[in-house]
Order: structure tokens, then C-alpha cells, then sequence
């Protein structure tokens, strides 16, 4: 009864009930689309760092991230691999051996990472033979190499030209090598794409002087996987003293700040908003209880309770609100759809700019409801808070007062 | 209105009466300009203003015709000066014969030490009051007066009708009332009685 | 016109509560927006001078093949001529010359990627700071041969301190892969723990031993005693040497100035977002102000005000709401960017992550001074759209409805 007469009760002065609905919706509609292309983005990014190559979970030694060296790489046991290919959650495991090298041809040098990868499980998880733009893929059994095309570009040597590779292996041995590159390929992460060299394991684990031994294995999880759960139950049966199993927010924190800090942003734009928008909807509500205040006192002068009337008022404000949010929500999701499906690509100075600071130049947008929600929620809260004005006001009222005016 | 033909001349002190729902508020409101008859047409001073558009009958109301309303007539924000002195300033008179004038109308309806006064300190005669001033302020061709009387007491209401036939003799000032107003009936020299939008009666007295 | 004027701003108090709500609506987006557009540009701003002053400085020069074939061969043609024009130069603050070159350093521990840079310890103190920033040790100041100065976070990897022994890996200008051992004799740490980890730096001289460029260099880089000097310099620079690559560090690092300009462009973006929902508030506000005086409206049509009149009242009532907030908001803006401006923000809090992108913890708003009338201007742009609805809803009033008796 109380809902029907608030709901009634709004569409009273149906021009002022909506254009308070249309500046929710405004609210709402920027909102959700700003936070699902800063989300997008985000997980954009993730997934190009950590879906396509440090995997969501990586198994070590005990102390090798801190000390990257491959004096910390450990025994490959094959038992243990197949151990973790059958655990809940993951779809595999994949063995690496990574490390540096100078890389050297003809008169250009440049740093590299060289990964020591099975080919045939790395391409599960990177796809990587479809990121090819030129040459073939690697086999097992190779003793060749794919290069990323950021350092070919440097280096200016292409498919059929052999590489020097030069480093310090195992126990301080000297790793030197030279390798024909049988593919190029052209990685999503620009950082990534300007210095990566894959090689097969064995050939890594030759060149190094690290025979059996590799530096990660890598974990590539099921679609909507918990990574803290896999996680913990690997956990549970490795012996921590020796190995240490860690997430990527573990492995890469600057990442993770890197978003933190990105998304601060976002959210205080936000804050200003949403704080401009509370402003235009008490005003609203200010204005409407001062109007009605004669009314209140008939009201509460034949026998409705405060009580009662003070919850009408509330549902009138969460009504507005609530309107603004569904319109809002309705009116942002083609949007968010479309560049969903379709992501803004940039190119031109702004691709630089974007890729000098690691992030592919694209803008994709998030369709995770939980966007939606949390935005539904904040509204909700504000006009809850709000409508606090008219329900005291209500309970401070005397009735003879409020007629007279 | 049905079928209506009337003519009023200058310096008249007239009232049209009625009852509710008879139509008298609508004749008004066609004599100023605020309303257009179906069929047929308005003169004001050989003017047709049933061809005048919007715009053009704001302006010719400006400059020809003094409005006094029941309530409601002055601006809240404005003093008994100033107001008194509005229309005038918006047919953009100088201001020293505004000033001139607006003083002169305001001891006119005893008002002088209300001058700078707003209206919410004013009762509500007084308000009437500097209504009647500010529509004589601008030398309209007449001045319609819609239930002036009708939110005050007896001896505001005197008071106001005394002013209103005084300065209906001293400047010649035409007065057209709606009213149901007794009083205001019985200081009017001509009575139109009006009733189903027919005029029922159309009486002059000589002697008021 | 005037007493319209004099009308529309009095119609503002009227209602003080609902028109000091919209004022404090505006003055309070306005003051938002602009502050945090000043936050951006202060951390823009110092992340451009920190890369300015701790890496690439104002000027570079090079040979023109080099930035594209890193080649030990490609060293600047007329280099003495060169320093000796500096030497005399109005205007140039300091510079200096360097050699560079990618290798590997390698120690006990493992070996990692780095971009190895040959300098003059005593010029390259003028124009980069990395002096400053050495933790342990000295820079340059022991007396063996073959000193390495390196980042804090290369140390830890190497696992190397203070007169550790690091082996360098590089080719030489024939193209031949060298070795050489040095010895370190600082380790410096800077607001970026990437800086850190890639770059080494050694004498000049010790190099030329093992490289033999017979004393060339790669690159020459100059620090200007005033920003406006940096364009017409380079240009002069250019024209009396033809035949060496010259570049301001705006062309060295284009995503630098280009993130100012994207950034201008986002902002003012955001500044419109914060004017449409203003305006949300204003035409409620104003609707509500309008149609509460229908009856007043409707005798002012019915006196005479003509419509044009009307409008205009509306109009300047809408925008005198506006031309309080907004100069309360743009006061506020510019006390606290000033304010901040000198002491700054501290950003602690998220240390470690801005430290991978250069940035300090503190950070120094600032806002050219253009920002403020042009958010002036749009506050009273977006103040006569907003009108402009309320002020229709006016005119449509019939003179006639509005005064009907009860």
C-alpha cells in the first residue's frame, strides 16, 4: 500500500521525477561505461602479461623470483608433472627454462629473454603458433629458435639468418650459441614483443649447461578456475621448504599497482560525479519536502503514523533512483556490447604512447555484471542516505505548524 | 460568451457582474488581451487586437491597458517604489519622470511611507493599493480591475474603492471591474450583468 | 535592461536554500575537477623532468645512423667542434659526452642485460643526477682502474657490493664480442627500480681500451638554463652542424609530450562530464523556480513584459547561479593548486608501483593558467544551456491561465 502511493506519489510533478531520473541515468550510464573500458582494459592487459605467458600460477624453486639466476632452477621431474595436470582446475602444466642472453648479429646487440619451452604445450596456452608473422614453428627436437618481432626489428635479421645467443649458464659455465631463427612472431604485450626468444627446452637446457633442470613450471588454469584455490591445493602437497608455488599478483606486484594506480584515477572522477549527482537529487528532495509540508501535516493530523509516512517518503527517493539506475544500465549495455566485441584500437602517436608504457593499444570493455552492480549499489545507498532528510523532518514535525503554511 | 456586443467609452466606471461560471472573467479577459473570442472581434482605441500576434498584444497591453488582479499582482522582490514605477520602466521612460510620477501615485494612495517597503511587509489592502498605482502609472488607455476586492476586508475594500473613483474623476481614468462584490457594485456607475455568457442587463446610473 | 538585471538577481535569493545548494553544486565540481586535472599535470610534469634531468636531458646529438643501428661504429662526426660551440655557448647550463652500448654484465651470481654507458664522471655530474643518488661507495672517486657504477636492484641480482668484481660483455666497433673485468666502486638507487636494473656506467676512458673508437662518442647530451631556450638552440645547433643528428627531448621521447596532449584533451573531457551533470541540477532547479511563480510569470506576460523580456530574466537568473559558483569554485581551485602546488602530495602509499614508472612519492599540482577562464566560460555556457529549457517553459505560459481567479 505505502509502495503504490510512493510510486504514485513521484510522478506527481512527473518533469522534476524525471529529470532527477535522467541525471541518475547519466550517473549510472558514464559510470559503468568509464569503470567496464578501464576494466576491460585492465584484464586486457593480464591477460596478455600473464593468460599468454607467465601463466596465473607458476611452481619454482624456493627463492627464485626474488633472484631470477638459473643458479635457482630445479630437477624437471615428469612425475611431478603429470601430478599437476591431473589437479582440478588445471587444464596443464607446462615446464620452462628462462634466462638472459645477449643476443648479437651482425653488429647489433640487444638483452634478451631466451624461454626454454616445450612447443607443442606452449602453443596450448599462447597460441603461439598463431602469432607467427613470418617463418615456421619450432619442434621438440629443433635446434633453432623463434624471435619476437620487436627484436628482430633492432637486430634487423629475418627468417634463415642465425642469431649469436651469449650468456652465463649453470654454475657460471659460459653459454654460447648460434641459432638460425625459424619464425618470427609478434606478441600482444609490446614490453614483451621487443625482447623474447623461444627455443625448445632440451636446446635451452644444452646451451645453459642446466641438463634436466628448468627455472618454472607454468600453469595454465580452466576458464573460470578460482586461482586461490588451485593454488592452495598445490600448496597443500608440494613441500614448501623447497618449492614456492605464487599467483602473478605474487609474481608481479608493479603489475598490480600499475592497475591499482590507473584505477585510482578513474575512481575519483567518479567520486566527483556521483558527488555532484547527490547534490542535484537532495536538492530535489529538499525542494519537494519544503513543498509538501502542509500536506505531511493533514497527513499526520488524520492518523498516519510518522512512521508510515516517513517510508513513503524513502520509497519515493529510492523509486527515483532506482528508475535512474534500470534506464541508466539499459541505456550503457549496447555500448559496452559493442566495444565488447569490438575494442577501440588506436594508432599513430597514441599507439607509441600506449605501448612505451607496456599496454596494447586497444580499449576493450568489461562485461562483468559486477560492474553493473556495484554502481546499482552505490545509487541505492545515496538516495537511502538521502531520504534520511525527508523522514526527519517528518519526525520532527507538528502537525499545526505544517497546515498553516 | 454568446452573442455580446458592447461598447465602453472613456472615463467610465464600470462594472460587469455575475456569478460564477457566468462568464464574466472571460469578457474580461477579452477586453485585455488575454483571450480571443471564437467569433467576432475587439476594438481598443480603433485597434483590432484579435489580429495582433502574441508578442505584438504583450507590447500593446504595455502601452494601453493598466491590469489590477485579485492577488498576485505585484513582484515579491520589488518595493512599493519600484514596483509602482515598473511598467513604466518597461516602456523605458526616463528615469526622472518615473520617479516624478511613481511619488506622486503613492501619496495619491496614501502610501508614501511604504515606499521602500516589499510586499511581505505590506497588508493586503496596501498591495491593492500600490496595484491600482502601478497600473495608473503608465497612463493606460483603461484599466481592468478582476475581483480586486475579493481577499479584503470591508474597510480595505473601502478604502481601495474610494481611491479607485477618485482617481477615475481627477484623471479620467477608465475602470472596468468584474466583480460580485456588493460594494464594489454599488460605487459603480454602469452594471453590465452578465450571466450564460449573455449580457442580462446594462444599466448606467448618472447620478454616482 | 537594467531592472531585469536587477529582477532575476534578486529572484535568486528568494529561495536562499535551493539556490545555495546549486551555487555549492557548482562551486564544489568545479573546484574537483580542476584539482584533479592539476594532480595529472603535476605528475605528468614530474615525471617529464625527471626523465629530463636523470636520463635524457634537454638536447641530445647523435650521428644519424645511430639511434636506428646501434652500432659502436656511429659516432658523431665534428664531436670536437662540437663541444668546443658548447664550450662558448649563451644559455647552455651543462653537457656532456658519452659512449653507449648494449652488453651483459655477468658476476659469480648470474649475468643480466645492460645498457652500458660510458661518461665523463666530472661533466655527467652537471647533467644527471645519479651522483647524488649513490648509496654505497663513491662515483668514480677510488683510484683503481676500470670502475662500474651500477643500480641498487643489479646489485641485489648479482648478488655484488662495493669492490665485487662484474664482468662486462659487449662488441666492439669491428664488431668483435669483448670482455672486460670491472670493479664495482658505487651502487646508486633512483626513482626507478627498472633504471636501475638495466643501467651501468664506467669511465669513458676505460672503455676506449677495450673498444677502440680512438676517442669518439656516441652521444653528447645538453641541459639548457631555460626550457624556452631548448627549440631555437637545437635549430641553431642543426644549422652550423649539418651533418649530426640533433634532437630536442620532446622528439627523443614523443610519448612525453604527447602524453601532456592526450591528456589535455581527456581532461577537458572530464571537465565536460562535470558541467552535463551540473546541468542536471541547474534546469531541475531552475524548472522548479519557474513554474513555482507561474502566477507571477503569467501577470508580467499580462502587463506587458514581453516575452523576449521574460526569457531574458529567466536566463540571467540561471546564469548569476553560475557566476557565484563558479567563482567560488575556480577561487577554491586556485588556492589549493597553489597551496599544493609548493608543498606537495605525498603518495607513499602507493610507493612502490609508481616507482616503476619513474615517479616520485611527492607530487606538485599545477595548472596553466588558461584552464581557468576556460572553465569560466564553460560554466556559463553550460549555465545558458541549462536555461534555456526553464526559460521555454516560461514563455509557454498562458498570461491567461496563469492569473485565473480562484
Amino acid at each position: 500500500m505505502l509502495s503504490l502511493l510512493a510510486w504514485r506519489n513521484i510522478w506527481r510533478n512527473r518533469r522534476r521525477s524525471l529529470i532527477t531520473m535522467a541525471s541518475v541515468l547519466f550517473a549510472v550510464f558514464f559510470a559503468v561505461f568509464l569503470r567496464s573500458m578501464q576494466i576491460g582494459t585492465y584484464d586486457n592487459m593480464i591477460e596478455n602479461v600473464v593468460g599468454y605467458y607467465s601463466g596465473y600460477i607458476q611452481v619454482h624453486k624456493q627463492g627464485y623470483w626474488k633472484e631470477q639466476i638459473i643458479d635457482h632452477s630445479v630437477e624437471y621431474s615428469d612425475s611431478l608433472l603429470t601430478y599437476f595436470d591431473q589437479i582440478d582446475g588445471v587444464t596443464q602444466a607446462q615446464p620452462r627454462l628462462e634466462s638472459f642472453a645477449l643476443g648479437a648479429y651482425q653488429n647489433a646487440t640487444k638483452g634478451l629473454m631466451v624461454n626454454g619451452i616445450v612447443p607443442e604445450k606452449e602453443d596450448v596456452m599462447m597460441n603461439l603458433s598463431e602469432q607467427l608473422i613470418a617463418g615456421e614453428y619450432i619442434q621438440s627436437d629443433d635446434k633453432a629458435v623463434i624471435l619476437s618481432s620487436g627484436a628482430a626489428d633492432y637486430l634487423k635479421l629475418g627468417v634463415g639468418d642465425s642469431l649469436i645467443l651469449l650468456s652465463q649458464g649453470y654454475r657460471g659455465v659460459s653459454a654460447i650459441g648460434l641459432y638460425p631463427v625459424r619464425g618470427i612472431v609478434e606478441l600482444k604485450s609490446p614490453l614483451l614483443n621487443n625482447n623474447t626468444v623461444f627455443m625448445p627446452l632440451a636446446e635451452a637446457q644444452w646451451f645453459y649447461g642446466a641438463e634436466g633442470r628448468i627455472t618454472s613450471y607454468v600453469f595454465l588454469l580452466d576458464g573460470n578456475r578460482d586461482t586461490e584455490d588451485v593454488q592452495q591445493t598445490i600448496q597443500q602437497t608440494l613441500d614448501t621448504t623447497q618449492y614456492e608455488v605464487m599467483d602473478w599478483t605474487e609474481m608481479m606486484p608493479e603489475l598490480v599497482q600499475a592497475i591499482e594506480a590507473d584505477s585510482t584515477g578513474g575512481q575519483l572522477m567518479l567520486f566527483i560525479l556521483y558527488m555532484i549527482i547527490t547534490f542535484g537529487i537532495f536538492g530535489t528532495v529538499l525542494m519537494m519536502t519544503a513543498e509538501r509540508i502542509h500536506e505531511f501535516g493533514i497527513l499526520l493530523s488524520v492518523g498516519m503514523s510518522r512512521l508510515k509516512l516517513g517510508i513513503t517518503l524513502v520509497m519515493e527517493t529510492v523509486f527515483l533512483a532506482v528508475n535512474g539506475v534500470i534506464a541508466g544500465m539499459i541505456a550503457v549495455t549496447p555500448l559496452v556490447l559493442y566495444f565488447h566485441y569490438n575494442p577501440l584500437r588506436f594508432s599513430g602517436g597514441a599507439r607509441e604512447a600506449f605501448e612505451e608504457f607496456g599496454f596494447e593499444p586497444i580499449l576493450p570493455a568489461s562485461v562483468d555484471p559486477s560492474i553493473w552492480l556495484t554502481h546499482a549499489w552505490i545509487i541505492l545507498i545515496i538516495a537511502a542516505v538521502i531520504s534520511f532528510y525527508p523522514m526527519y523532518v517528518v519526525f520532527r514535525l507538528k502537525p499545526i505548524d505544517a497546515m498553516r503554511k | 460568451m454568446d452573442g455580446v456586443t458592447l461598447e465602453i467609452h472613456e472615463g467610465e466606471f464600470t462594472a460587469i457582474v455575475g456569478p460564477s461560471g457566468s462568464g464574466k472573467t472571460t469578457l474580461l479577459n477579452m477586453i485585455g488581451g488575454l483571450d480571443h473570442p471564437t467569433k467576432g472581434t475587439v476594438h481598443i482605441n480603433g485597434t483590432d487586437i484579435s489580429e495582433l500576434s502574441d508578442n505584438e498584444m504583450i507590447d500593446f497591453r504595455l502601452k494601453n491597458i493598466g491590469f489590477v488582479f485579485q492577488a498576485y499582482n505585484l513582484l515579491p522582490v520589488l518595493t512599493a517604489e519600484e514596483n509602482t514605477g515598473f511598467i513604466m520602466q518597461l516602456q523605458k521612460r526616463p528615469k526622472s519622470e518615473i520617479k516624478e510620477r511613481v511619488h506622486k501615485l503613492m501619496a495619491d494612495v496614501g502610501l508614501e511611507d511604504r515606499m521602500h517597503h516589499r510586499p511581505s511587509e505590506m497588508s493586503g489592502g496596501q498591495q491593492q493599493r500600490v496595484a491600482v498605482a502601478r497600473a495608473l502609472a503608465s497612463k493606460p488607455a483603461f484599466i481592468l480591475a478582476d475581483e480586486p476586492t475579493a481577499n479584503l476586508d470591508s474597510s480595505s475594500t473601502n478604502n481601495l474603492l474610494d481611491i479607485m473613483a477618485r482617481l477615475n474623476k481627477e484623471e479620467n481614468m477608465t475602470f472596468i471591474f468584474s466583480t460580485h462584490d456588493q460594494r464594489v457594485i454599488d460605487k459603480a456607475r454602469r452594471i453590465i450583468r452578465i450571466d450564460d455568457g449573455k449580457v442580462i442587463s446594462d444599466e448606467t446610473d448618472p447620478n454616482k | 535592461m537594467k531592472n531585469i538585471i536587477t529582477i532575476a538577481w534578486r529572484n535568486v535569493w528568494r529561495n536562499r536554500l535551493r539556490s545555495g545548494l546549486v551555487i555549492t553544486s557548482i562551486a564544489l565540481g568545479i573546484w574537483a575537477g580542476l584539482f584533479s586535472i592539476s594532480f595529472s599535470y603535476g605528475l605528468n610534469a614530474q615525471r617529464t623532468r625527471n626523465v629530463i634531468q636523470n636520463v635524457i636531458s634537454h638536447i641530445q646529438i647523435h650521428h644519424p645512423s645511430f639511434l636506428q643501428d646501434r652500432n659502436a661504429k656511429f659516432v658523431i662526426p665534428q664531436a670536437d667542434q662540437i663541444t668546443a660551440y658548447l664550450d662558448t655557448a649563451k644559455g647552455v647550463k651543462a653537457y656532456t659526452s658519452r659512449l653507449l652500448i648494449n652488453g651483459m654484465a655477468s658476476s659469480a651470481r648470474g649475468g643480466n642485460g645492460v645498457l652500458i654507458t660510458g661518461v665523463n664522471p666530472e661533466t655527467e655530474q652537471n647533467v644527471t643526477q645519479i651522483h647524488d643518488q649513490v648509496i654505497t661507495g663513491t662515483y668514480f672517486e677510488a683510484s683503481y682502474k676500470n670502475q662500474i657504477v651500477l643500480g641498487k636492484r643489479l646489485a641485489e641480482k648479482l648478488n655484488v657490493r662495493e669492490k665485487s668484481k662484474i664482468v662486462l660483455t659487449f662488441q666492439d666497433n669491428l664488431g668483435n664480442l669483448v670482455t672486460g673485468a670491472f670493479r664495482v666502486v658505487g651502487i646508486f638507487e633512483s626513482s626507478s627500480s627498472k633504471f636501475d636494473e638495466v643501467n651501468v656506467f664506467v669511465k669513458t676512458s676505460d672503455v676506449y681500451n677495450l673498444i677502440g673508437t680512438d676517442g669518439g662518442l656516441h652521444e653528447i647530451a645538453i641541459l639548457m638554463k631555460d626550457d624556452e631556450q631548448v627549440e631555437p638552440f637545437t635549430a641553431r645547433l642543426s644549422d652550423n652542424f649539418e651533418d649530426s643528428d640533433i634532437e630536442t627531448w620532446k622528439e627523443i621521447s614523443p610519448e612525453l609530450g604527447y602524453a601532456d596532449e592526450v591528456m589535455g584533451l581527456f581532461l577537458y573531457l572530464f571537465l565536460t562530464i562535470i558541467m552535463a551533470a551540473l546541468a542536471f541540477g541547474i534546469v531541475n532547479t531552475m524548472l522548479m523556480a519557474v513554474l513555482e511563480r507561474k502566477r507571477e510569470l503569467g501577470m508580467l506576460m499580462a502587463v506587458g513584459m514581453n516575452k523576449k523580456r521574460v526569457f531574458a530574466m529567466i536566463l540571467s537568473e540561471t546564469v548569476f547561479l553560475a557566476a557565484v559558483g563558479g567563482p567560488i569554485g575556480i577561487a577554491m581551485a586556485f588556492g589549493s593548486v597553489q597551496y599544493f602546488g609548493t608543498t606537495g602530495i605525498d603518495l607513499s602509499l602507493w610507493g612502490e608501483g609508481l616507482k616503476n614508472f619513474g615517479i616520485d612519492t611527492m607530487v606538485y599540482t599545477q595548472l596553466s593558467p588558461e584552464f581557468y577562464p576556460n572553465i569560466g566560460i564553460m560554466v556559463v555556457v553550460t549555465a545558458i544551456l541549462s536555461a534555456i529549457y526553464p526559460a521555454r517553459k516560461a514563455l509557454q505560459l498562458n498570461p491567461n491561465d496563469a492569473i485565473r481567479s480562484i
